[in-house]
């Protein structure tokens, strides 16, 4: 059996009150991956890491790391480090004492420790400030000081609590960028928990997208972007339109869904669904094109393909893309978005045109999660 | 102020509320200074001098009037008051700790605790008294008044160090677990030089709690007298302005004590201050 750097099986945390926080929670995650735990703020995507961390106890389930089970470990004895959102540095000791305070205590010998923390405070660009008090310090000087305190230590996971949340865009972005580099040239496994798509989706080989104590959907971020699965996924990531109906056929890889305003057609996953129940078709707001409308606008569905009727809402433009809002009659809405140049200003507010998308580019979902 | 004819007002009533605190003070304090032996403890100042701060200090000529009784009663309070701050403040600090998580029967606990400064002194003191002779305990200052001077501060301490336990970042906690230290060693190195302000505050609280406490100790403490004790025993005899003088130094000596704590909450909060700014930036 492959031993897994970290593994979670059915992992569940109830509270003292009933309330459950995380249920079910299945992971796999390889050496040196780079994962992110994305989701609204109490969707149990922050438990979770407390659980591997060993700060919160896990009511059902099992955590291994490297094949070890640790369920009952005490986090000082857990191979991780973690990364707070407000840096948790230890006010009363210097830069180079906090960097240097874990392997102190593991009883590392004074040479070999000074040698690894002045490593780290060089790679993290922290040697000019190494003996300044962490208070005197900006927020991303505090939370790179964290970095090098929680790394230096050498854990086999790096556990990260939205750790970029309490910094300014700018910084943010810049840091974003350090830790990739960091996490590939040091090969650690990092679980990285944020709220920010952005942040998950320029940084994570796979995402981990949560909802209410569940797991959604584990993906790598293109997979996430253009393949949905469940309504929350398509809803919460990037902009796409949910066309909702019943399954009326599967065709190898594609699935027909028949709506109030038409048969559509996208790519499904066939063996997650039969025929007959709830649907939707998901196109992402790029996959759309559209043309001026012949004649006056059907009002009802096109029927044979994946085309829509619908009238321009609104218009704005940001940088070289135009986003639109569309209104189909009937009530259903259509994001969709592209390039300047193909969509100018003859696609004013209130213009009927036609949509179109091709079927490889849509996904069909199950309609109710799960 | 949105009501500027309340502005007079609230200046009278703050006037009157620093003479009622501070005016019987500052009337010991220049009655401390009378002529003796033979100047009484009332006005007129017969002539200013500071015979009684002498006759404290033993230097003056033997007259008629007794030295007072206070050496050793000073001596035993000081002792009471340290020994107490010590026990209370640790309890404080432990039970405190305790309650950072809830616990099963935590509410009845803590109103437990909290008990032990809202029950009246006499009652609390007359009882233990009443339960040392059931048993046969004898009752001296360094026993059952210790017992009780530790269950009347310890709340004061437990809840200060609550308060401060509620703003406590437990995170910091927790980075230190995981970088492999353990709950102990975290307690000692981490926890607690950052809740040391909290602390200090609770030990004053003790300190000054015990140091003259009356109606607990009165019922409790044997034969032997603390120093609010012998002081109170002084009155029922005769009054020389040698008390006024005792007076003005132990107040002197408080605000040495409170210089210090001072001193020190300063250093503390200056260092939290620029945290906090940090946070915010």
């Amino acid at each position: 059996m492959k031993t897994y750097d970290l593994e979670l099986i059915g992992v569940g945390k109830t509270y003292e009150t009933g309330a459950p926080a995380v249920s079910d929670f299945n992971l796999n995650v390889e050496k040196g991956e780079f994962i992110a735990f994305l989701g609204p703020s109490g969707c149990g995507k922050t438990t979770t890491l407390r659980m591997i961390a060993g700060f919160e106890s896990i009511t059902t389930g099992d955590i291994f790391i490297g094949g070890r089970r640790i369920n009952d470990m005490p986090p000082e004895r857990r191979p991780t480090s973690t990364i707070f959102q407000n840096y948790a540095l230890f006010p009363h000791m210097s830069v180079r004492r906090n960097v240097g305070y874990g392997l102190d205590v593991k009883g590392v010998p004074k040479a070999e420790r000074d040698r690894k923390v002045d490593r780290m405070l060089a790679t993290l660009g922290l040697d000019d400030i190494a003996d300044a008090r962490p208070t005197r310090l900006s927020g991303g000087q505090r939370q790179r000081i964290a970095l090098a305190r929680g790394l230096v230590v050498e854990p086999e996971i790096l556990l990260l609590d939205e750790p970029l949340g309490a910094l300014d865009a700018n910084l943010r972005r810049a840091i974003q960028a350090e830790l990739k580099l960091l996490q590939v040239n040091l090969g650690i496994t990092f679980i990285f928990v944020t709220h920010a798509q952005s942040e998950a989706l320029t940084m994570s080989d796979r995402i981990v997208v949560m909802n209410n104590g569940r797991i959604e959907q584990v993906s790598t971020p293109r997979d996430l972007y253009t393949r949905p699965r469940t309504p929350f996924v398509a809803n919460f990531i990037g902009r796409n339109t949910i066309l909702p109906g019943t399954l009326a056929a599967v065709d190898g890889t594609l699935g027909r869904v028949t709506t109030t305003f038409g048969t559509f057609t996208g790519a499904i996953d066939s063996a997650a669904m039969g025929t007959g129940r709830e649907a939707a078709v998901v196109v992402p707001a790029e996959a759309f094109t559209m043309e001026p409308s012949r004649g006056p606008a059907a009002g009802a569905g096109v029927p044979g393909g994946n085309a829509l009727d619908a009238r321009i809402e609104s218009r704005s433009v940001v940088g070289p893309i135009v986003r639109f809002d569309l209104a189909v009659e009937g009530g259903q809405s259509v994001m969709l978005e592209g390039h300047r140049d193909r969509y100018g200003e003859d696609f004013a507010a209130g213009t009927p045109v036609r949509v179109t998308w091709d079927a490889s580019k849509a996904t069909v979902i199950p309609a109710a999660a799960h | 102020m949105h009501a500027p004819a309340l502005k007079p007002v609230l200046a009278i009533y703050t006037g009157l509320f620093l003479l009622f605190l501070y005016g019987p003070m500052l009337v010991l304090a220049i009655l401390s200074f009378q002529t003796g032996p033979e100047g009484g403890p009332q006005f007129p100042i017969v002539e200013w001098s500071t015979y009684w701060y002498r006759d404290l200090a033993g230097l003056n000529p033997p007259s008629r009037i007794a030295p007072l009784p206070i050496e050793s009663g000073l001596f035993r309070s000081l002792t009471l008051a340290f020994m107490t701050t010590l026990v209370s403040t640790t309890l404080g600090v432990m039970s405190a700790q305790a309650f950072r998580k809830k616990f099963a029967g935590s509410g009845i606990v803590f109103y437990l605790i909290v008990l032990g400064m809202m029950v009246p002194g006499v009652l609390v003191g007359l009882g233990t008294a009443l339960l040392s002779n059931t048993f046969g305990v004898d009752r001296h200052w360094w026993s059952t008044a210790f017992v009780l001077h530790v269950v009347y501060t310890f709340p004061f301490a437990f809840l200060v160090m609550l308060a401060i336990f509620n703003r406590f970042d437990s995170s910091i906690e927790e980075a230190a677990w995981s970088l492999g230290v353990t709950p102990i060693r975290t307690f000692r190195k981490i926890t607690f030089p950052l809740i040391f302000p909290g602390v200090l505050s609770a030990m004053l609280f003790c300190f000054t709690l015990s140091y003259d406490e009356f109606s607990r100790t009165l019922f409790t403490s044997g034969r032997d007298l603390t120093l609010p004790l012998a002081i109170y025993g002084t009155f029922s005899v005769e009054i020389h302005p040698n008390i006024f003088a005792f007076g003005v130094l132990t107040t002197l000596f408080s605000l040495c004590l409170l210089v210090v704590y001072a001193v020190l909450m300063t250093a503390s909060v200056r260092r939290a201050r620029q945290t906090a700014l940090q946070e915010e930036a």
